[in-house]
């Protein structure tokens, strides 16, 4: 996933739980290509849950799931419903949608559709590659999209700010660096012309 | 509360903020577009934001 939509992702969800008064809630989940085996729709929805209900799972919550026997995801779906239905409003955030299985995908947007259908005040924040767009209309239509593609002065500053992190001091002088920015800069402008068409400015 | 679910998303944000770039991101938080979808007009239409990057800035290809 691309250092801005992460970058963002963060920010979004540090704005958000800053502005969280009065029983407003945030919950979120970054998905990781690593993780793909954890994170099935029950874990990232029981996942929410965990968020919502604080530190202690409430008892009527326990005893509907049987007392720590694995839910099912119909189970989780009604009890999350109902948490979520009984706060003011909740801002749910998923970072890297593309790093999801893709199996798992339109489950997981379902399940969103079923909190949204339940409680319309719910907001969903979302990032990923521009491909899982099309999958994300078909169940929000409304889905608003915006790019997020990094400015080249952005791409400067990270890989001055990496290459100032390197320890290998002894090796590194301004020609060496100058020329690793300019090498990276112009494969990435590249690869952006090639298969995103996103511009860098 | 692991039965509930395996993952540890305040435990990840807190790895991801740590290694924020700042000044990267910041101006989507002033558009119009976040700003109405944080404001929650529109109710259950207008529930999604989504924020599309290429493969651009890849954290793989910087590693």
């Amino acid at each position: 996933m691309s250092l801005t939509a992460r970058n963002t992702s963060s920010l979004a969800i540090d704005r958000l739980c800053d502005q969280a008064r009065g029983g407003l809630a945030v919950a979120w989940l970054y998905c990781d290509y690593l993780a793909q085996q954890e994170q099935t729709v029950i874990n990232i929805m029981g996942a929410i849950l965990k968020r919502l209900v604080g530190r202690e799972i409430p008892g009527d919550i326990r005893k509907a799931f049987g007392e720590g026997r694995r839910p099912l995801l119909p189970d989780l779906m009604r009890i999350l419903k109902e948490a979520i239905a009984s706060l003011p409003q909740v801002f749910i955030c998923i970072d890297a949608l593309d790093e999801c299985l893709p199996k798992d995908l339109p489950e997981l947007l379902e399940s969103l559709k079923e909190i949204v259908r339940e409680s319309p005040r719910t907001r969903i924040f979302l990032t990923g590659r521009s491909h899982v767009n099309g999958v994300i209309q078909k169940y929000f239509r409304e889905a608003v999209a915006i790019p997020v593609s990094p400015k080249e002065k952005d791409i400067r500053n990270y890989l001055e700010m990496r290459i100032n992190k390197d320890d290998k001091e002894d090796a590194m002088n301004n020609e060496l660096r100058a020329d690793i920015v300019r090498t990276i800069l112009e494969k990435m402008s590249d690869m952006c012309v090639e298969g995103f068409g996103f511009p860098l400015y | 509360m692991r039965w509930l679910s395996p993952l540890e998303p305040e435990n990840r944000h807190d790895g991801v903020r740590t290694k924020r770039f700042e000044g990267v991101g910041n101006w989507l938080l002033e558009t119009s577009e976040w700003r109405e979808w944080r404001e929650g007009k529109g109710g259950a239409d207008k529930a999604v934001l989504f924020c599309f990057g290429g493969p651009g800035v890849g954290k793989t290809y910087l590693r």
